[in-house]
């Protein structure tokens, strides 16, 4: 006859404000098995796990249920409790009265405490079958894969490899970089961008335990912590990237013209390109489905030969090309090259992309001179459309007066109701650089609230004030184009109380942060939940803010929520000790909660072995007779084997028929 | 006055997915009636018809799986 020690947990007033503990105290003293039950103010506190550790030396119980939050988040606290009382660490069971009965039910002081009573009485009627359990342990692979070459994954990256480890870099775009390459002064100190980025884009290159997968994308992830597996489709570039120089005399020889993303749209780029000047790998990529195949060059056919002269009939990026990356002739694959990672750990930090001005149909986004702050961005750099000039797109003119507008698209229930969190502060830090250059410039900033929480980021607030830069609080409702490339901001202006009107030459849309494109089916294939707003979700926001869901995964950077670079940096090299934990340590504890086979009873009708999504189950032969097996390293103790076995021959180990059975009645009576 | 009929009603939720959507749904103190219990389970397949047979036969008005 077991002896079950049941402790439960007032949480403060967390549980105790709703149930009414000490009724279902007495009420758990009398269910069957049970030989004490006692209460305490928390029982995850040191005195708390004291008193089961306690009962346990004086021999008192050998099984313990506590009733307190979700196991979730508890359940490895009060098994090392357990075990360090003496006994073997499986012969716990948690009650969850809290996370699912005294907060939801709340209002309902005698049906949270009647709940309690069943989820203790369900608790208990487990514990009564609870086996001892021994942890199994999985050799980890001691490489990480950091998904995206923003700062945020390049740092991560850099961190990772620093400590000794491999790491493996995927990035989507031929280079590292990310948004930061884009930008041209970054906020508090107004270092430029480049100045700071492109050495730590050297360092990921030429790093000897940095892999890089530039213009590469994660296919499918398997396995777990320790030991995944990861297919990454290298896209094909059309371009021998061991030849290639990134010289760009083929990029000057093509003559088609696509819009350059990397300049937002603002000038065009060639079909074969080099991604931007400092890209990391400076190497080309052919754009197929811009490519105009000239000379009938269509990739992976033979050159016409010419009749007089007896020479085949090249392309221009072919014969422009002195190493011979650029070759045509070459029958390339469209899909790329898939290859296979074994990583112990993943980083995602695929950041984010900023909302384009096309749905703000109020603020004329038809206009050439409405732009957004990363088309600003590029118009300020010195790397941009106008190499730094400041100039409007309209007619290359120096705009006389720029009006901001803040919160287009956040804080915005037709578009995301969250905070984009940087806006206030790369406005009033575009807004200061134009001004330093030329005071002359009317700025003003249309603000709804202005947000500058962060180190030294008021101070720069009130600097740009001091410059002149005019805040007027109201949301603008339009912006109207005028004769004359001249562009009308109507607003509300809350504190005069009134409407005003303005006309600029150039309007500044400070548009929205949004999750990288693609991150939810990224996320789905890992097996992370995304928040409704589209990031991924971290574990826990305060305690646990790098980590995931997954076990062995983490996140960085704006792929978790829109962050300025400080922070997002901070947040990669968080994730990356994180990340570095399991490498350190070699190996992995894995819960022995898996399933296993009454091999003399299977009939070896191989049900399971087709059910199993692990592919743990196979049927082996023995003594003549077939009956299944099942591998210990990959099952991953789903069960549902056990639930399909006809002949009830498999166990899943913590979660048994005979558990949940007596669960089960518990709850029924 | 006659009290209302309450049913009874276990739910099986996965570990992974629909128990964390339960604690969820307790921390953010979203209310719901108290009169459906949860059973943990590491996956909605484990959840064997048997075991929704036996709570029914066993006097449960309803049975939830979440997976």
């Amino acid at each position: 006859m077991p002896r079950i020690g049941v402790y439960i947990c007032h949480c403060g007033e967390n549980i105790a404000g709703a149930v009414n503990v000490e009724e279902v105290r007495k009420y758990a003293e009398q269910l069957p098995g049970v030989v004490l039950a006692r209460n305490y103010l928390f029982m995850c506190s040191d005195p708390g796990q004291e008193l089961i550790k306690q009962d346990i030396r004086n021999g008192l119980i050998d099984r313990v249920v506590v009733a307190a939050c979700t196991p979730r988040t508890h359940e490895p606290i009060f098994r090392k409790a357990v075990e360090d009382g003496g006994l073997n660490k499986y012969l716990l069971e948690m009650a969850n009265i809290r996370d699912q009965d005294s907060w939801p039910h709340w209002q309902d002081k005698e049906g949270a405490t009647e709940k309690a009573k069943k989820l203790v009485a369900s608790a208990v009627a487990k514990a009564a079958y609870l086996e001892p359990l021994e942890d199994r342990f999985v050799e980890v692979t001691r490489a990480s894969l950091v998904v995206g070459g923003g700062v945020s994954g390049m740092f991560a990256a850099l961190d990772l490899a620093n400590m000794g480890y491999k790491v493996y870099l995927v990035e989507k775009n031929p280079s590292v970089g990310g948004n930061m390459a884009k930008l041209d002064k970054t906020f508090p100190t107004n270092d430029c961008s480049a100045c700071i980025l492109t050495p730590i884009m050297v360092q990921v290159g030429t790093h000897p335990n940095i892999e890089l997968l530039t213009y590469s994308e994660v296919e499918s992830v398997e396995g777990s912590v320790g030991n995944f597996k990861v297919k990454v489709r290298k896209k094909q570039t059309y371009i021998d990237w061991d030849k290639c120089t990134g010289c760009g005399d083929c990029v000057n020889a093509c003559p088609a013209k696509v819009p350059n993303e990397f300049n937002e749209g603002m000038n065009n780029r060639k079909a074969i390109y080099i991604e931007f000047p400092q890209a990391v790998p400076k190497r080309a990529v052919v754009d197929i489905e811009h490519c105009l195949n000239c000379a009938k060059r269509v990739m992976g056919t033979q050159p016409r030969i010419h009749s007089k002269t007896g020479e085949p009939i090249l392309a221009p990026c072919e014969k422009a090309c002195k190493t011979g990356a650029c070759d045509r002739s070459r029958a390339y694959n469209p899909e790329g090259e898939l290859i296979e990672l074994n990583v112990g750990t993943i980083i995602i930090a695929t950041g984010y992309k900023v909302m384009d001005k096309e749905p703000f149909k109020e603020y004329s986004p038809q206009s050439p001179n409405v732009i957004t702050a990363m088309q600003l961005e590029r118009i300020l750099s010195a790397t941009g459309p106008t190499d730094g000039q400041l100039k409007r797109p309209s007619d290359g003119e120096k705009p006389k007066t720029i009006a901001f507008i803040s919160c287009v698209g956040s804080r915005d229930k037709r578009f995301h109701t969250y905070c984009s969190k940087v806006c206030c502060m790369y406005m009033l830090k575009e807004a200061r650089l134009i001004k330093e250059k030329y005071p002359n410039i009317n700025i003003y900033i249309f603000f709804i609230d202005v947000r500058t929480g962060g180190k030294d980021f008021e101070e720069y607030y009130n600097y740009c004030r001091n410059l002149g830069i005019r805040m007027l609080r109201g949301r603008v409702g339009a912006v109207d184009e005028l004769p004359g490339d001249r562009l009308r901001v109507r607003a509300f202006d809350v504190d005069l109380g009134a409407p005003v009107e303005l006309e600029a030459d150039l309007v500044v849309l400070a548009t929205a942060i949004e999750p990288a494109p693609a991150l939810e089916e990224l996320g789905r294939k890992m097996g992370i939940t995304c928040g409704s707003e589209g990031f991924l979700k971290e574990l826990h926001t305060k305690l646990y803010p790098v980590e995931t869901s997954v076990k062995g995964i983490y996140i960085a950077g704006c792929a978790q929520g829109p962050k300025d670079i400080p922070e997002s940096v901070s947040q990669a090299r968080a994730a990356s000790s994180a990340a570095a934990v399991p490498l350190t340590l070699g190996k992995v504890i894995v819960e022995p909660l898996i399933s296993e086979v009454n091999q003399r009873k299977c009939s070896g009708c191989g049900t399971c072995v087709q059910l199993c999504p692990y592919s743990a189950i196979s049927l082996v032969e023995d003594k003549g007779k077939l009956h299944s097996k099942i591998d210990e390293a990959l099952c991953a103790g789903c069960g549902i084997c056990a639930a399909a076995c006809p002949s009830g021959v498999i166990t899943l180990h913590g979660f048994t028929n005979t558990q949940i059975f007596a669960q089960i009645k518990a709850l029924a009576s | 006055m006659e009290k209302q009929f309450a049913p009874k009603i276990i739910a099986f939720l996965c570990n992974w997915c629909s128990y964390a959507g339960a604690d969820l749904a307790g921390s953010l103190r979203f209310q719901y009636p108290p009169n459906v219990t949860i059973i943990r389970v590491p996956c909605s397949g484990r959840v064997s018809p048997m075991f929704i047979l036996k709570a029914l036969f066993t006097g449960v008005d309803g049975v939830l799986v979440g997976g």
